[in-house]
Formats: C-alpha cells, structure tokens, sequence
C-alpha cells in the first residue's frame, strides 16, 4: 500500500518533469540505431565520408 | 557500443519510462560519437517548453542548426580525445579517483557480469564510460538484456552505484567545458535528467 503511494509519486513527478521532453526526441533515439548499422552516409554530408574504414580509424584512435 | 541497447520499447513500459530510456539513448549517442549530419538535423527540429529540460533542448536545437556536422566532430575530439587527451574524460573511475580503471570500473565490471551486459566487439573503451552507462541505463529500463525490463529497484541501485556519485559532475565539466559548443546544451540536458534521476529514484 505504502509502496504504492510512493511509485504513484515517483510517476507523477517523472511526467511533469516529461513535459519538456518532445516526443522528436523519441523518433530521433530510435533513429540513432540504425543509423550506427550503416556504412556510408547520405551524400550531401560534408567533409570527410565517415565508411566503415574511417570509423575503425577514428574508434583506433581512442583510448 | 551502440548495438547493445536497441531501442525496441515493448508497449507495457510506462511513458515516462520510455522518454527515460530515449533521453538517456540519446545521451548515450552523442557522448559516444559525434552527432552524424543527420543526427544534426534532426535536433534542429526539437522543440522543448519552459521546463528546465525542455529550455536545455531548445537550445540544443537552436545551436545544431548553426553548425556542421564537421564543426562538431572538430568539438568532440577536442571535448574527448584531443591530443593526448580530450578536454574531459568521461571515465567513472577517473572522476571517483583521479586515475583510469580504478576499483570503481572493477565494481561497474561486477555488476555488468551480474546484469549478463558486455561490451559490443570491437569497443577497447572501459564500460565507465559515461555514454556507456547511459546506454545500459536504456537497456534496462527498455529491458533490451537478457531478463527483460529491470526493475525499478533494479534501475536505483545501477544508478545510485555507478552513476550518480559523479555523472552530473561531468555532465557540468561538458557543460562549461572551453570547446564546448553543441555539446554544452548537450551537458545541460543530462545534468538536469541526472537531478530527476536522483528526485525520482529517492521517491521509490
């Protein structure tokens, strides 16, 4: 029962605090997964062409 | 890193779980890799209201739209690589001791074992890796690991263990880092979901 009371409260005051969350954010979260699965990006991108190949060097050069 | 916490959120998870879980997905994104064009464009077109997140993502989307994605690739190797070393490591171990793979990534270790969580081939990055956590973070509370979606209690005790001693710190070091451009609005918005975080989980 207690228990109850609390997670009402917690729910509550995680969808107020939701309201400044767009709902674009969620079409563009999913979208970031499929956009790691793909090798080469759209043409008009400019500068340097992230292929799978740049990605590894890139990624290598991390510590 | 990024094929570990697929965004496949099943319908019985509560809205505010799911913003939950896409806030901290995109969190993890963009401290993992800069934003690709695309990316960009897409948080150019957020909009947000008066609350305190909701001003951080206007000005996440007014700043995505003036740079390229070029620009912010330049900010995020200086912001995280740089020469030698990035202007902030975002690295549990190093914020909690000063020095990288710390007993503090040992305990992260040990917990991850017990979740069944690993990191993705190919990632040589320590799993304290503050976008890491935020992508696990995602994971259980989508339930995209093995055992379905954690529970709350589960998600407390991750986050009061390996997140919330230090990660608003570095969201704040992001935040007024001196290269910082996209990425301060970016720090501004994960400081203040680690403040509901903490006022969330303290009320459960």
């Amino acid at each position: 029962m207690d228990r109850q009371v609390k997670a009402e409260g917690r729910r509550s005051f995680l969808k107020l605090a939701a309201t400044g969350v767009p709902a674009a954010v969620a079409a563009m979260a999913a979208g970031t997964q499929a956009v790691a699965g793909v090798s080469v990006e759209t043409e008009q991108a400019l500068g340097l062409r992230k292929t799978e190949h740049v990605k590894k060097y890139l990624d290598s050069a991390r510590f | 890193m990024s094929a570990n916490a697929s965004m496949q959120c099943p319908k019985s998870l509560m809205d505010e779980d799911v913003w939950r879980a896409q806030l901290y997905q995109l969190l993890g994104q963009l401290l993992t890799d800069p934003p690709t064009a695309e990316l960009l464009t897409g948080l150019a077109s957020l909009e947000g209201d008066d609350t305190e997140i909701g001003r951080a993502t206007k000005t996440l989307a007014a700043v995505a739209g003036k740079v390229s994605a070029e620009d912010v690739e330049r900010e995020y190797n200086a912001l995280f690589i740089g020469l030698g070393r990035g202007e902030v490591l975002p690295y549990g171990s190093y914020y909690l001791t000063g020095f990288l793979n710390e007993k503090p990534l040992a305990a992260l270790r040990q917990t991850l074992g017990s979740l069944g969580i690993a990191r993705a081939e190919g990632v040589a990055e320590p799993e304290d890796h503050a976008g890491f956590l935020c992508q696990v973070m995602a994971g259980l509370i989508t339930g995209s690991f093995q055992g379905g979606p954690a529970s709350v209690a589960q998600q407390k005790a991750f986050f009061e263990a390996h997140m919330a001693p230090w990660m608003k710190l570095v969201f704040s070091d992001i935040e007024r880092a001196e290269s910082a451009v996209l990425y301060a609005p970016i720090g501004t918005l994960g400081r203040h979901l680690m403040d509901v975080e903490a006022d969330a989980f303290r009320m459960e």
